[in-house]
């Protein structure tokens, strides 16, 4: 019989990726860019609240943007018409974007002119929140009407984000939606969590959003 | 399906260890995931019998510890554990606060492998 040797490893199974997203960061502390993880599933607003901050950010910051998609140019395209240097990661059926991605997208965009880069990440509320991808501010978009409840079925994506952006806030009237519900479901997980209710159709709550996202982009790129 | 990544990542880690090792097979790989990945033991299985086929790692088997979830208590700071499938009755033993922070339950190592 042969002899069996048991090795420990003890190695994080997410090292690659990880290191790979610390390169991102580096990357992002050299060039001097924001970088912005946008998570949610498929529907719940992230292209239309996009547009909407491109357009009240457009003035002051230089904003680049890292589409992710199975299929399809369609969303690279509405932000290409706001004159924005967009990357298109079409990723067929894969379900996520992962560090190594992000920095193969970054070499085609022309970082040293912008300070902002959005990643619009898969619409997937499972698979996205597994992945490091250097991002200064990892965030996901719950609409309205996909319940209050979400943070009970998806534990891992609402554990790993810092802000919560809760979309579709016009259509409220029409949903048994309880706000203080889903407080208190994420909270349980992840009390550092911000909440930030908006409607990017009517532009309500879109300022308060806006006010800590300038807040956040200016202690990390140290403009202010 | 969302294990599939992580069964070939844990493969490339496995075998490039084995190798380093002078080993000529892999019997048995042992990991650690936190309950928070939802990684279910069947598909992992099924998964490791499909990256691993043909391979030195071939017929190997491969264990799943699992780790439970923990949370800071945001009020007063104590550590308990947490019940993911029921977290809607969730809250501190020692307060009956519902706010928390994530300690363990993100979890995705390999505690180990055994060769020949």
């Amino acid at each position: 019989m042969k002899e069996l040797k048991f090795i420990d490893l003890k190695q994080c199974i997410l090292d690659d990726n990880g290191h790979v997203a610390d390169e991102v960061r580096e990357l992002a502390r050299q060039k001097k860019f924001f970088l912005w993880n946008i998570m949610s599933s498929p529907g719940a607003g992230k292209t239309t609240f996009i547009l909407d901050v491109i357009r009240r950010l457009k003035g002051e910051f230089r904003i680049g943007v890292i589409e992710g998609d199975i299929e399809s140019t369609v969303d690279a395209q509405k932000m290409q018409a706001l004159d924005v240097p967009t990357v298109q990661l079409r990723i067929g059926g894969d379900c996520h974007l992962d560090a190594a991605m992000i920095k193969k997208a970054l070499e085609n965009l022309p970082l040293d002119e912008l300070n902002i880069v959005i990643i619009e990440n898969i619409g997937n509320l499972v698979c996205p929140a597994e992945f490091d991808l250097g991002a200064n501010l990892p965030s996901m978009l719950l609409s309205v009407p996909e319940g209050d409840d979400k943070a009970l079925k998806y534990p891992l994506m609402f554990s790993v984000c810092k802000a919560l952006i809760v979309t579709k806030i016009d259509c409220l009237p029409l949903f048994d939606f309880d706000m203080e519900a889903l407080k208190i479901n994420t909270r349980r997980l992840n009390d550092d969590l911000q909440i930030f209710p908006v409607s990017a159709k009517t532009g309500e709550g879109m300022d308060e959003f806006i006010a800590m996202l300038k807040q956040l982009i200016a202690n990390n790129l140290q403009l202010l | 399906m969302h294990e599939l990544p992580f069964a070939k990542s844990i493969f490339h880690a496995v075998v490039t260890k084995a190798e380093a090792n002078g080993a000529t097979k892999v019997t048995r790989v042992v990991i650690e995931v936190g309950v928070l990945r939802d990684f279910v033991p069947e598909i992992v299985q099924k998964y490791w019998k499909y990256v691993t086929k043909g391979s030195m790692a071939e017929d190997s088997s491969i264990e799943m510890n699992e780790i439970p979830a923990t949370v800071t208590c945001g009020d007063c700071q104590t550590v308990y554990e947490i019940n993911v499938h029921d977290l809607v009755h969730t809250h501190c033993p020692q307060c009956g606060c519902q706010t928390g922070k994530m300690l363990t339950g993100r979890e995705l190592r390999i505690v180990g492998i055994e060769i020949e």
